[in-house]
């Protein structure tokens, strides 16, 4: 995967990046400058009023158009975007009451909207920028004599030469809306005291760090945050080794020369994989369960029913969760690793079998290192997705309370934890500051693997 | 079927990194170019700026007579085919071909329904442009299969075809069209040893048929010797030398066309020159070899390399070495080589050898020879045997240049010549020296250029030979005896002639003094500036403008983005012809007055720089110049690329 | 000589016996993958429906009771509908998502503009966030845009967060060679030409992967329905599925089987295109 390579190279070249940042800047800054001073009338024109410049220049449906879009920016700024923006420093003024039949501010709503009025003003800027760049480039044509584009030229280039404009519109709009300003949204409310009491209609407030210093100090928060992160590295660790050796064993014997219909024992993993996860987990908890057939044949036996995920089933609970996660996700390593091995250059083990290599030394010094190469990125995201793995104890175990654990039980993860606290228990601004923990917490540990891994040691070996 | 001309072509990434340095070329139409150089050298980005996958950073690119800088690919009328074919491999063969086709809009008269023509009022035809029909297409895509001989193949998928079926498919993707220029990237470094050299021959019968301008890209100096008319080598982005294959291979113009060209690679040694009489010994550095060699083979080459001090580079192709002792004996080039081992190919034998007998043979080193023999010749290893080299074929290059000291063109001709009472003695005659380079009595060295032979003055000569060199023609003279050498744009007739010396180009050493020739080229750095309102553009220099021509701003407009050309800093560059003594203009400080006799120019300073400018009289003091910006030269100061 | 054939009889004997373990490791890989499969499916022909009447893994009684109230006692559980209901939103998600996903890799992969690394960056980062820290802001979002117990709100969040994925498919176009591209630009073509008729058929591998892992994402999504769909009528199977206790066991399995099948069987179609995706995705660069 090129992005994490691509992390690499800007971890490597931070401090030429932090050296080359006044230079950007003061290129930018020149750009402006040059803008500003060079400008013509029409660009100044446009400068106060957006399309202006564009529609002295004769350009009419480009000038109305950015006309158009100043219109209604005004229109959106004055009735709703100020407020909106005001509401997100504030985060509501009026308190409603509903007794006294006051509509007061809703404080979430208030952030939110906050947020996307910042986003639209933002957006706005671009256009604007866009606006004033565009004139004076119809000048400089002017100037030397060029032809400026035309209009229906722009527009044809936006299946062409702007493609990605066009294409990426639509995409960019969606993530900004559906991924980043909740994100924002999130970090921003680790900030709040949003949550508990106080949810609308009561009043939000910033709090600053007070909410990282409730989870990392004594409370109620601090001993079950710590209890539950060393069981979720511990988690991740055992379930990314478990899942990530079996698969690729699976592979191999899969690839054996001297196994025949290679594609019926395949089928079977590919069976689990393919089944809805909800429903392998469902599945999993009802055979657990206390009437279900394990316990029937314990109890056939003489035994008594045992709670395998009950409330004091700690270790039993969580060695089942690796079992199921195991089987959930090892047919997924099996595939992709089988891709993998079909990549591997077979000359390398004929050369090694000449060389008198046995099967376990070729396995070690050509596909262990090939393979450990090839996925260290899928590794990675393999571990991020095990540590942030929700479904599982979700599932088995949803909505037990431990001892000793706040609003957690005791195979619950970071991410189990969050949901608890935020989705079902309002916690919503510890929930958020929790995060914002994990992110540090994934990103760190994905940069380190990267780094210390094969990939990033021996980039050209297997090239 | 069209030209194209690339002028002052260059190629600059946003970090710096030049990789085509100013390309200057016309391509005649109908002409078969190869670009040849190692990997990196800037051929295939020269071509794909031709075909307009890359912009041009700067210059001027012509396809017939159109500018297409900035126009987009599909519009050039190019066709272009790849190293890896690029087939589409989700079509057929048939519709592989038809592609082009079926994008493109031919011109034809609006037609009804049954193909008469509509009249508009006037009763004339309607101009409209439309697709080609299925039947045109079908006819066009099988008349270049047929070329191809892939007729029985168009309802393939190209997967389905081998390495060559698929290169003529790509061939013929590109012919069906009919385009301009046909350039051709590496097109047959896919394939086997085998099919490459029957493509090759195919691709030349191509051209033939198509009488169309090819520009064809090879790492390969076998395919560019065997199959373009001229080849452009070009290295780190930089042309080394364009010629025509035969050219290439008896006159290389600096070391690594010489090593480029031609296989086995070119022997090169390391030696030092040293005129003795009317020979050159050449002697052998590590080695004991020693040869000598008349002065008439080396008389272009430069004295300064002559005085037995200089290392140069020597070198022989493996060809004009030889052990045949029959030639050995007759040979009084010989030199002792220690035979390490020998290649057979069949027809002839490469003998590896060593001049240095301590030498191995086998890694390149500067005692390292490389010897062509007669097929299935049997060498013993370790025998010292004599070789005799062909002096006619030596090629000489500068240590640190890697040049050819012995060019078609030499520089100079250089002569003794002694001074006394302002007249100069050389060749044996004694012409009156102008007041310009009026200089001490003492003996010493003229350097004569050979374009400052002009065939109207009063000393008699005789024209010995004439040689064409790419369009220019070399004259040698013989005055008293002596030889000279002279440029001339016509053949003469061998014969008497009557010559003279342009002082303005020569050099003058001598123990009285030294006269340096008077630069050529006068520079000064300006901006460029438009009057608000009037529509006219200027050269802004010390504060004066000198309006341009529509030509020179074009040009200027056409190499900068933006409103850069009025940020930017130029250096303008004129002849000294070019610039005017008048009443009003750059405000210069006349310094002294050069008298070539017939001609005079003043040396003046323009602040820091020192002007050459032609004038009628004597001048001092204040002036002003007032150039002709018709004929300015524009270099962009901060890229230093050559605008106009 | 004689140890020459020693040597061979050992090594003959040695692969008989790998060939021996390889195959029971084989069996009870196989085992371990389809035997809670093979579970599910019978307890789907259970006659009673509760797990408490099973005799261990295997019920007591076999019938279509289970299939049959599935479908006709919708009064409770509208199974029907569920399914209905996931089909609709996972096949439109599937068409958008695979559509805008296929966009942006393309884009990313061929077009080299100013922003393209920042962006490449910022979706970088955004992955690392866990997945559904902003649940509740969408959550919010969908009710200030009244999207909230509507299927096309489900959709729109599907299908706008799918091209945050693009990397498996970017990689994928990094393999199909430029000169494909400049070739048919001399040929005359614009990029949406070359992006609609060269760089979609040829990725078509890629297409189905693509198509099947937006499809497969919805299908089996429980977090977002559960959170955004308040109507019985409007659940996924997902939701309804999860509402059913262990007295329902046989409809459960009945349920699971319907909704599984689909997907199996697509798997098994695909399998081959899923093995190259993956690898494509995984091999750096």
């Amino acid at each position: 995967m090129k992005t994490i390579s691509d992390i690499k190279k800007g971890f490597k070249s931070i401090p030429a990046k932090i050296k080359s940042i006044p230079a950007k800047l003061s290129a930018k800054l020149a750009g402006a400058k040059e803008i500003l001073t060079q400008g013509n009338g029409k660009v100044t024109a446009s400068l106060i009023v957006m399309g202006l410049g564009q529609l002295i220049y004769k350009q009419w449906v480009k000038g109305f158009m950015f006309l158009f879009i100043q219109a209604a920016f005004i229109v959106y700024f004055v009735l709703t975007g100020a407020t909106d923006l005001f509401g997100f420093f504030t985060l509501g003024m009026r308190e409603g009451n509903a007794w006294y039949g006051i509509e007061g501010d809703n404080s979430v709503v208030c952030l939110i909207m906050g947020i996307l009025a910042i986003l639209i003003i933002l957006l706005y800027a671009v256009i604007y920028i866009s606006n004033v760049k565009d004139v004076y480039r119809t000048q400089c044509a002017y100037d030397t004599l060029k032809q400026p584009e035309s209009f229906k030229k722009e527009v044809g280039a936006l299946l062409d030469k702007s493609f990605h404009k066009t294409a990426l519109a639509l995409p960019v709009i969606g993530v900004c809306v559906f991924s980043i300003l909740p994100i924002v949204f999130m970090i921003l409310i680790a900030f709040t005291n949003y949550g508990g009491d106080i949810v609308p209609p009561a009043l939000v407030d910033w709090v600053g760090f007070a909410n990282f210093g409730k989870i990392l100090s004594l409370g109620q928060f601090a001993p079950t945050f710590f209890k539950i992160f060393g069981w979720n590295m511990l988690w991740a660790v055992l379930a990314t080794a478990i899942n990530y050796f079996a698969g690729l064993g699976l592979a191999l014997l899969l690839n054996k020369k001297c196994v025949k219909g290679k594609a019926i024992w395949r089928a079977f993993p590919i069976l689990a994989y393919a089944i809805p996860g909800f429903i392998t987990l469902l599945g999993f908890k009802f055979m657990f369960s206390y009437g279900g057939p394990i316990n029937y044949y314990i109890q056939q036996g003489g035994g008594e029913a045992v709670g395998f995920l009950g409330l004091d089933a700690k270790w039993t609970a969580r060695f089942i969760g690796l079992g199921v996660n195991a089987w959930i996700s090892v047919p997924s390593t099996m595939l992709l690793a089988t891709g993998i091995l079909s990549n591997i250059n077979t000359d390398l083990y004929e050369a090694a079998r000449v060389d008198g290599a046995g099967a376990w030394k070729q396995f070690i010094k050509i596909t262990l290192p090939y393979v450990l190469f090839a996925t260290t990125p899928v590794l990675i995201s393999q571990f991020i997705g095990n540590f942030n793995n929700f479904g599982i104890f979700y599932f088995l175990r949803g909505g037990l309370y431990a001892d000793g654990y706040f609003l957690a039980s005791d195979t619950d993860l970071l991410i189990n934890w969050l949901y608890n606290m935020s989705i079902d228990n309002n916690y919503y601004s510890i929930g958020a500051a929790i995060s914002l923990v994990i992110f540090v917490i994934t990103s760190i540990i994905s940069l380190t693997v990267y780094v210390l891994s094969p990939s990033y040691k021996q980039e050209e070996t297997f090239r | 079927m069209a030209n194209l001309s690339l002028k002052h072509i260059y190629k600059v990434y946003p970090n710096g990194a030049k990789a085509v340095n100013d390309f200057n070329m016309q391509i005649e139409d109908k002409e078969f170019i190869v670009f040849v150089g190692p990997s990196g050298c800037g051929k295939s980005t020269t071509l794909r700026m031709i075909a307009g996958l890359e912009p041009i950073t700067a210059g001027e690119l012509k396809i017939g007579d159109v500018v297409v800088n900035g126009m987009e690919p599909k519009d050039r009328d190019i066709a272009m085919v790849f190293q890896n074919y690029a087939l589409y491999p989700h079509m057929t063969i048939f519709e592989n071909i038809a592609f082009g086709l079926r994008m493109r809009k031919i011109p034809d008269i609006k037609r009804d329904k049954d193909g008469n023509p509509v009249l508009d009022k006037d009763g004339k035809e309607i101009p409209v442009m439309r697709k080609y029909n299925k039947q045109e297409l079908t006819e066009k895509v099988n008349e270049a299969a047929e070329i191809l001989g892939i007729t029985e193949y168009l309802k393939r998928k190209p997967k389905e075809m081998s390495g060559g079926q698929r290169q003529r498919v790509a061939l013929g993707r590109a012919i069906v069209r009919q385009p301009k220029v046909m350039l051709l990237d590496e097109p047959l470094s896919n394939l086997d040893a085998k099919l490459r050299t029957q493509m090759r021959s195919e691709i030349v019968k191509l051209h033939k048929k198509l009488q169309t301008t090819f520009i064809y890209v090879t790492h390969d100096q076998v395919e560019a010797m065997t199959m373009g008319t001229r080849i452009v080598v070009m290295k780190d982005g930089f042309v080394k030398q364009i010629d025509t294959p035969k050219n290439l291979y008896k006159y290389p113009a600096n070391k690594f066309v010489a090593g480029f060209i031609g296989t086995p690679q070119m022997n090169f040694f390391e030696g030092t020159l040293k005129k003795v009489g009317d020979k050159v010994e050449i002697d052998f550095k590590y080695s004991d070899a020693k040869i000598t060699v008349p002065y008439s083979r080396l008389s272009k080459t430069t004295p300064q390399y002559l005085d037995g001090t200089k290392t140069v580079y020597i070198g022989f192709r493996a060809e004009d070495v030889t052990l045949d002792e029959d030639k050995v004996a007759k040979s009084a080039a010989k030199i002792k080589v220690r035979i390490s081992h020998s290649e057979e190919l069949g027809t002839e034998t490469l003998v590896y050898g060593d001049i240095n007998m301590d030498g191995d043979g086998f890694a390149e080193t500067s005692t390292r020879v490389i010897i062509k023999s007669a097929g299935f010749k049997e060498y013993q290893p370790d025998a010292v045997m004599e070789a005799a080299l062909d002096i006619d074929a030596i090629h000489l290059f500068d240590e640190d240049t890697e040049e050819s000291i012995m060019p078609r063109i030499p520089e100079y001709n250089y002569l003794d010549c002694e001074i006394k009472g302002g007249n100069i003695s050389f060749v044996g005659v004694k012409p009156g020296l102008p007041e310009a380079v009026k200089c001490a009595d003492g003996k010493g060295e003229l350097l004569l250029p050979v374009s400052a032979v002009r065939f109207d003055g009063d000393i008699k000569a005789k024209v010995t030979d004439n040689e064409n060199v790419n369009g220019q023609i070399l004259v040698t003279l013989d005055v008293n005896g002596n030889r000279l050498y002279a440029l001339s744009d016509k053949v003469l007739p061998v014969g008497d002639i009557n010559i003279g010396v342009d002082y303005k180009k020569v050099t003058i050493k001598t123990d009285g003094g030294i006269v340096t020739p008077m630069p050529e080229v006068n520079g000064l750095d300006g901006t460029f500036v438009t009057d608000k309102g009037e529509k006219t553009y200027n050269l802004l220099i010390n504060g004066v403008k000198i309006k341009a021509p529509a030509e020179v701003y074009g040009k200027m407009f056409a190499a900068t983005t933006g409103r850069k050309v009025y940020n930017s800093k130029f250096r303008y560059e004129w002849g000294p012809y070019d610039i005017e003594v008048s009443d009003a203009g750059i405000e210069a400080e006349a310094v002294r007055t050069l008298d070539y006799g017939d001609e005079k120019f003043v040396e003046c300073k323009v602040g820091e720089e020192t002007l050459y400018v032609k004038c009628d009289k004597a001048l001092s003091g204040r002036i002003y110049l007032a150039p002709d910006a018709g004929k300015v030269g524009v270099i962009e100061s901060e890229r230093q690329i050559k605008i106009v | 000589m004689n140890s020459a054939k020693v040597k061979v009889a050992k090594a003959k004997s040695k692969r008989v016996l790998d060939v021996l373990i390889t195959y029971c490791i084989l069996i009870v890989v196989a085992f371990i993958f389809f035997f809670p499969c093979l579970w599910l499916i019978l307890a789907s022909f259970s006659k009673s429906g509760s797990i408490y009447s099973f005799d261990g893994f295997f019920p007591a009684e076999y019938g279509f009771d289970a299939f049959k109230s599935l479908f006709t006692d919708t009064v409770m559980y509208n199974y029907p509908r569920w399914f209905l209901n996931t089909l609709f939103i996972a096949v439109m998600s599937c068409i958008l998502g695979t559509l805008l996903t296929i966009l942006t890799a393309y884009c990313m992969s061929r077009f080299r503009f100013k922003s393209r690394k920042a962006m490449m960056k910022a979706t970088l980062l955004l992955g690392m966030f866990p997945s559904f820290m902003g649940t509740i802001a969408v959550y919010l979002i969908m009710t200030q845009f009244n999207l909230i117990n509507q299927q096309w709100g489900l959709i729109l969040i599907y299908s706008a967060q799918a091209p945050m994925g693009y990397m498996v498919q970017k990689g994928f176009f990094d393999t199909i060679p430029y000169s494909i591209d400049e070739a048919a630009r001399i040929d005359g073509a614009s990029n949406f030409t070359v992006f609609v008729k060269f760089i979609l058929p040829l990725s078509k591998p890629m297409l189905v992967y693509t198509a099947l892992t937006s499809f497969t994402w919805p299908w089996s999504d429980f977090i977002l329905p559960k959170m955004l769909l308040i109507d019985k009528d409007l659940y996924t199977v997902a939701v309804g599925l999860m509402s059913l206790g262990e007295t329902e066991f046989a409809r459960f399995a009945a349920g699971s089987i319907f909704i599984a099948i689909p997907i199996i069987v697509l798997y098994f179609c695909l399998v081959k295109y899923m093995i190259n995706g993956m690898a494509a995705g995984a091999v750096k660069e």
